[in-house]
């Protein structure tokens, strides 16, 4: 594509994103990141994926886009580098414990965490800290993280379902170790309340346990008997605290929902589109609950574009699901690059309080942070 | 009467064709519903009708318009008997830039899905109507600045406008409506000199008077805003993110009198766009409220001493805050004022 025919594009996309955005800005990193992870309401760490050192980076997001209020009298529209450092490895999960500076990070080639402190006002470095060993597995694989919500800082760790324990990052101690021989990998885990955690397995099976007791986990079997397909979960309390929904999302496209009450049932189903030739083996798919909208999720993963669905409108027979947003801030402004290696959205995350913000990576090296408009609520035709 | 010596006491051109001319056009109609032949202050050329309804979401600030006259009026910079109110334009005014096609179908409602995309705004018989009392306004501008030296409008600067299509929130293209108007209306083709100091590239503009030498335009505009696909002005300075007040004066003060020097002009039409300005949403330049003013103050200065006429419009500015932008806006009127009383015009 000659340049001036991809500035138009760029012309065009810039045009219509005045009308489907509230806010947008974009940012584009040395190295792309397949982590994003708050640090505060302001800060988000990114870090590389290359095979050997790679940067890790604390960045504070515009303040244009953070001030409501007085959002002209902001001239500052670009994030800022306020941390840095550096890693040895690929950074493949990076978790920041709350209420601390401190980041825990696995390389995605063994089960060891890696311990950072993410520096305060006096240093602009980050800093490796320790480690902590996780158990080995064979084959060697990456561990998922979850830092526990509140208490002093614990992470829950594993490579597979087996492996899961709780570490006290002080002294290293285990806490916890989740109780089943099943020798499943994980794709996700994370706390949904201060004791009680998921566990989802590639294979689409989900467990539930509490740490505090050491009592069997509760299993949610796989929605798929497909050994070729891979399963990503997420879990929220919401829409009231104690119900808690998990949405799976398989490789195929097939999303189920189902409540943790009631984990042998199904909730609701859909069909992501899926197109050809589908996602990139290098790149996890994401899908995540709004943290403040009702019924919402995000999906990526799949291409260069983050979608946004509506659950609510979904029902119990699997219907093919169409977006209430799509962003394609990432495709679009890619579409210069080689065509062989197409840009995937690496990550996305939403912003905690904000309930239209996200992040979005790519594997250009671009992040976005973009604020967009409900369609519906507009009363205006949904984004095609 | 300094100002009207000096127009009289202009190059080597032949001075009785001039003086014919000059005369003519101080006996012909402007294109306008009411005139202000008896005040002596200021054109400020408005029309209630430059705005339109549009859903109160949407990005481009319609409402900026009345209140820049408002504000003016309100801080007694101006007073209601030197406000000119133009005619709307005419479907032939339009076609000397506009093609037919462009027109028949923009006036009709028959503007396809994609092209009102690009354009940013949905189609209405609104919108139709105040871009046409906008372009209107612009050329009044022009005419009235002919006669009295300097005049400038509450709105106009829609630079993005191509001859076919409309983009980036313009849909006609009020400065070369009136440039070519002005250039052709008269005994010996005049020359006018267009400069756009709005944040975006003047790329519709650029683009219409390419090949046409007794038009000459200069676009000042930041790099990396929109458009990214740029056209080719006959002078483009394109500037870093972040430019602030003293280099951003530096680089006009760099280019502009010499423009006047070598072209000579006998209009210049100013596109006192505020969109450079630190608070802009999508401006990329970090001027302040006193480098816009000394900024309008410089050209319109430094052509007004030349004893060229200039006419100046609002030009671009985006902020959700509409009366913070109405009042960043009324800087070029509260400028042109200060010259006004300056020159002794």
């Amino acid at each position: 594509m000659e340049d001036a025919e991809f500035d138009d594009i760029l012309d065009d996309w810039f045009i219509e994103s005045l009308k489907t955005y509230k806010d947008l800005h974009v940012y584009q990193l040395e190295h792309p990141t397949q982590v994003l992870e708050w640090t505060s309401g302001k800060t988000v760490c990114v870090a590389g994926y290359s095979q050997s050192k790679n940067e890790i980076l604390e960045l504070r997001l515009p303040l244009k886009l953070l001030a409501d209020e007085n959002k002209s009298l902001c001239a500052e529209r670009d994030f800022k580098v306020s941390h840095g450092g550096f890693t040895d490895g690929p950074v493949r999960c990076l978790i920041h414990i709350p209420g601390t500076r401190c980041a825990v990070t696995n390389d995605g080639l063994s089960s060891d965490l890696q311990v950072w402190d993410l520096g305060g006002e006096e240093s602009d470095v980050i800093r490796r800290t320790g480690s902590i060993k996780g158990k080995k597995s064979a084959p060697e694989r990456g561990s998922r993280i979850a830092a526990r919500p509140s208490s002093a800082p614990q992470v829950l760790h594993g490579a597979q379902i087996s492996d899961v324990q709780l570490t006290e990052l002080a002294s290293g101690e285990s806490l916890y170790k989740l109780e089943t021989d099943s020798a499943d990998p994980l794709s996700s885990l994370q706390f949904v309340s201060d004791t009680v955690f998921l566990a989802g397995c590639c294979n689409g099976s989900v467990y539930v346990a509490d740490t505090r007791t050491s009592a069997p986990p509760q299993l949610s079997h796989s929605p798929s008997s497909d050994k070729s397909v891979i399963w990503w979960t997420d879990g929220a309390a919401r829409p009231h605290p104690s119900s808690c929904r998990v949405i799976r999302v398989s490789s195929s496209g097939q999303v189920v929902i189902s409540d943790l009450r009631n984990l042998g049932g199904v909730g609701c189903q859909a069909q992501l589109d899926v197109q050809t030739p589908g996602r990139c083996s290098q790149v996890d798919v994401k899908v995540s609950w709004a943290p403040t909208l009702d019924d919402c999720v995000s999906v990526s993963g799949f291409s260069g574009v983050v979608q946004i669905y509506n659950t609510r409108l979904w029902g119990a027979e699997p219907q093919e699901a169409r977006p209430l947003f799509e962003h394609r801030g990432h495709a679009v402004s890619s579409q210069q690059t080689d065509d062989s290696v197409p840009t995937f959205v690496t990550s996305h995350i939403w912003h905690p309080e904000r309930p239209r913000t996200l992040l979005s990576a790519a594997s250009d090296g671009s992040v976005h942070v973009w604020d967009w408009v409900d369609p519906d609520r507009q009363g205006g035709s949904p984004t095609p | 009467m300094t100002c009207v010596k000096r127009l009289f006491s202009k190059g080597p051109r032949s001075k009785v064709a001039w003086l014919i001319g000059e005369a003519l056009t101080s006996c012909r109609c402007f294109h306008a519903e009411l005139v202000r032949h008896e005040s002596s202050a200021l054109p400020v050329v408005h029309h209630s009708k430059y705005v339109c309804d549009l859903a109160p979401s949407h990005r481009f600030p319609m409402g900026k318009f009345p209140r820049v006259l408002q504000c003016l009026l309100r801080d007694q910079v101006i007073t209601e008997k030197q406000v000119w109110v133009p005619e709307i334009a005419s479907k032939d005014l339009l076609s000397c830039v506009h093609t037919e096609d462009y027109l028949d179908n923009f006036i009709n409602g028959k503007i396809s899905e994609q092209e009102q995309r690009r354009t940013g705004f949905p189609w209405s018989e609104g919108i139709v109507r105040r871009c046409r009392y906008e372009t209107g306004g612009t050329v009044l501008a022009a005419e009235v600045a002919l006669q009295r030296g300097l005049a400038c409008s509450t709105a106009g600067g829609t630079h993005h406008a191509f001859p076919s299509y409309g983009s980036g929130f313009c849909l006609l293209n009020d400065l070369a409506v009136a440039a070519k108007y002005m250039m052709d209306n008269s005994p010996t083709k005049r020359k006018v000199l267009i400069v756009d100091l709005d944040v975006h590239q003047g790329d519709g503009t650029a683009f219409i008077f390419k090949e046409e030498p007794s038009v000459f335009t200069f676009s000042v505009h930041c790099g990396k805003n929109f458009p990214l696909r740029k056209q080719q002005s006959d002078l483009d300075i394109s500037v870093e993110d972040g430019l602030e007040d003293k280099d951003y004066l530096s680089t006009v003060e760099a280019h502009l009198p010499w423009l006047l020097e070598t072209f000579r002009p006998d209009l210049v039409l100013y596109d006192a766009g505020v969109d450079p300005h630190w608070e802009d949403e999508l401006g990329r330049l970090r001027l302040t409220d006193q480098g816009l003013y000394q900024r309008d103050l410089f050209v319109l200065k430094t052509v007004v001493k030349r004893g060229v006429p200039i006419a100046a419009v609002i030009g671009g500015g985006y902020s959700r805050d509409i009366d913070r932008l109405a009042l960043r806006h009324s800087i070029v009127h509260r400028a042109a004022t200060q010259v006004w009383r300056e020159c002794g015009m």
